[in-house]
């Protein structure tokens, strides 16, 4: 050999201050959030606060079509404008913060649908310039809807919807597992849309419990669910999606997210003194992830979830 | 003796009931009472009933969970889909799903969106709802709220969230709405369906325990009750043993 090396081939991980970094950037020059997971599962929630720490504003926030803590929390760190998720609920309560600060004119939320929502991320994914729907009758979401327009179907001449491509200047994702190249597994029974928002957007940058060698993506390909051509940066956080699950790794943390939304009441009826100090043990005050799992209760506290999690 | 039936238990065997073998159904966003009823079904009479059309098919829960969102409540299932095979079924429809909100009106429609004001000037903003679709696309759906006052049954909803029988007939032709609709609706106190001609609910029958009047009263619209309403048939013994022993194995029905 004439000692000529060959070129290596470049990892995206990176760590979590300079993805949030990334993303804030990115954010600036079109506001377009999106995030993954559904409700209380899977949701890129260190990102999240990553964000709001590097200081992101007017954010307009995408999600799968149910989404709520880390929305919530977004909000009440005032980092939110304008919100396109069709539900927005801690599902055995309603978000204290979303309610507050939409009842009182600061944040607008959009009227939508789960389709519209899908649909739109399937024309952006697909390449196309809009989706047709033909499942909307009757609701008075459709004379809201900010992102839908009836159009005469060309084949059968009915009147039906179309909306146009959602294209998220950054997506956040969750995943359990990623090797160094971006390739994302997860392990979790369901995947959302977490697929398509990777497919649909500029920027995609996921958080994962744990970085795993190249073998383990080789041997068993169709275990992949986002191929590393759609992400661009990997972050290894553990408990990265806390107090949302990560299963099976770890379950919803349900105590922390009730004595947030016990807070968010207390702030929605006029005591914001226990929301800002929330906010600042979780969110600003920590330096790292290590400090955040010391802050909700360390180790042992974990050791639950994680157990909570094999329990049938 | 056993203990007595209570009244998450009565709904979950109304709505039981009526699922019949083969179809095809998933629960909805407040799952606790619907999955109950959907697992009840399985066992006693439909076992070829089809549980998806929310991205998982025939879950396998060690016991009832509030939200089937969660990976505990889906237990081992047989396989999971996304957003996109939900796209289709939007469209494609099921044989039955289940709704509830904040308030629902004298026609079945549901507000999730708003109580009082407007829609981006509200009184109370509520959550808002996914999907919009299966209430019309599906054969038909029922609403099962598991509480029952003036506050949450009114006579016009301040938002439609989701349609029901919106006015009544010729509304729904004219919104291009095809399918049965609400079928009926199962609360702790009663069954109300749905008059033929009109689309408008009325008292069906009271569940053991209350009375017409009493549910009159907490109803914030004239059911128009007139002459003996009948008792809703309680769970039968087999039905009360599995529901208990089965389906609901810690109680959570009775909680």
């Amino acid at each position: 050999m004439d000692g000529q090396t060959k070129p290596r081939r470049r990892s995206k991980v990176t760590g979590l201050r300079d993805a949030a970094r990334l993303a804030r950037d990115a954010l600036q020059d079109r506001p377009e959030l999106c995030l993954g997971g559904l409700f209380k599962q899977g949701r890129p929630v260190a990102l999240v606060r990553g964000l709001l720490a590097a200081g992101a504003k007017g954010l307009h926030v995408y999600s799968s079509p149910g989404a709520g803590y880390d929305v919530d929390l977004m909000i009440a760190a005032g980092a939110v404008a304008q919100i396109f998720i069709p539900g927005v609920t801690l599902e055995n309560r309603l978000c204290p913060n979303f309610r507050r600060a939409v009842e009182a004119g600061q944040v607008t939320a959009h009227a939508l649908d789960a389709l519209t929502v899908v649909g739109g991320l399937m024309a952006s994914a697909h390449g196309v310039p809009f989706q047709p729907i033909d499942a909307l009758r009757g609701s008075d979401v459709l004379k809201h809807n900010p992102l839908i327009r009836e159009i005469d179907c060309p084949f059968s001449g009915r009147r039906i919807h179309a909306v146009g491509p959602i294209r998220p200047r950054v997506t956040l994702l969750h995943a359990q597992e990623a090797d160094l190249w971006g390739n994302l597994r997860h392990l979790s029974t369901m995947v959302y849309a977490d697929q398509l928002m990777a497919r649909a957007s500029d920027i995609v940058i996921a958080s994962v419990d744990r970085i795993v060698p190249d073998e383990v993506v080789l041997d068993d390909p169709t275990r992949v669910t986002v191929p590393a051509h759609y992400v661009d940066a990997v972050v290894e956080v553990p408990y990265g999606a806390h107090p949302t699950a990560s299963f099976p790794h770890y379950a919803m943390d349900e105590d922390h997210i009730d004595a947030y939304a016990d807070l968010g009441d207390a702030a929605r009826t006029g005591d914001r003194a226990g929301l800002d100090a929330y906010i600042a043990r979780h969110v600003t005050g920590p330096k790292n992830q290590d400090d955040y799992i010391e802050a909700v209760g360390g180790a042992q506290h974990f050791a639950r979830l994680e157990a909570e999690a094999r329990r049938e | 003796m056993s203990a007595p039936i209570s009244p998450l238990e009565q709904m979950v065997v109304v709505l039981a009931r009526d699922l019949a073998d083969g179809e095809l159904g998933a629960a909805g966003a407040a799952a606790l009472v619907p999955m109950a009823a959907i697992a009840l079904a399985r066992e006693l009479h439909a076992p070829n009933l089809t549980i998806g059309g929310e991205m998982f098919f025939n879950p396998e829960p060690g016991r009832l969970y509030p939200s089937m969102l969660d990976d505990r409540a889906l237990g081992r299932c047989e396989a999971a889909e996304t957003f996109i095979e939900l796209f289709g079924h939007s469209h494609h429809g099921l044989d039955f799903f289940f709704h509830s909100g904040l308030q629902h009106d004298a026609f079945g429609n549901i507000n999730l969106h708003h109580v009082g004001g407007e829609l981006h000037t509200p009184g109370m903003r509520g959550p808002g709802a996914a999907n919009l679709s299966y209430c019309h696309t599906s054969t038909r759906f029922y609403i099962c709220p598991t509480v029952h006052t003036a506050r949450n049954f009114v006579e016009k909803v301040d938002f439609i969230t989701i349609p029901g029988h919106l006015s009544g007939p010729e509304a729904k032709r004219a919104a291009g709405m095809t399918n049965e609709g609400p079928r009926f609706v199962v609360t702790p106190r009663a069954v109300l369906d749905f008059d033929p001609a009109t689309l408008r609910m009325r008292l069906k029958s009271v569940h053991a325990g209350t009375t017409a009047e009493e549910v009159q009263r907490h109803t914030g619209f004239d059911l128009a009750v007139s002459g003996d309403v009948p008792t809703t048939p309680p769970p039968t013994d087999d039905e009360l043993t599995i529901l208990r022993e089965r389906v609901d194995k810690t109680g959570t029905l009775r909680a």
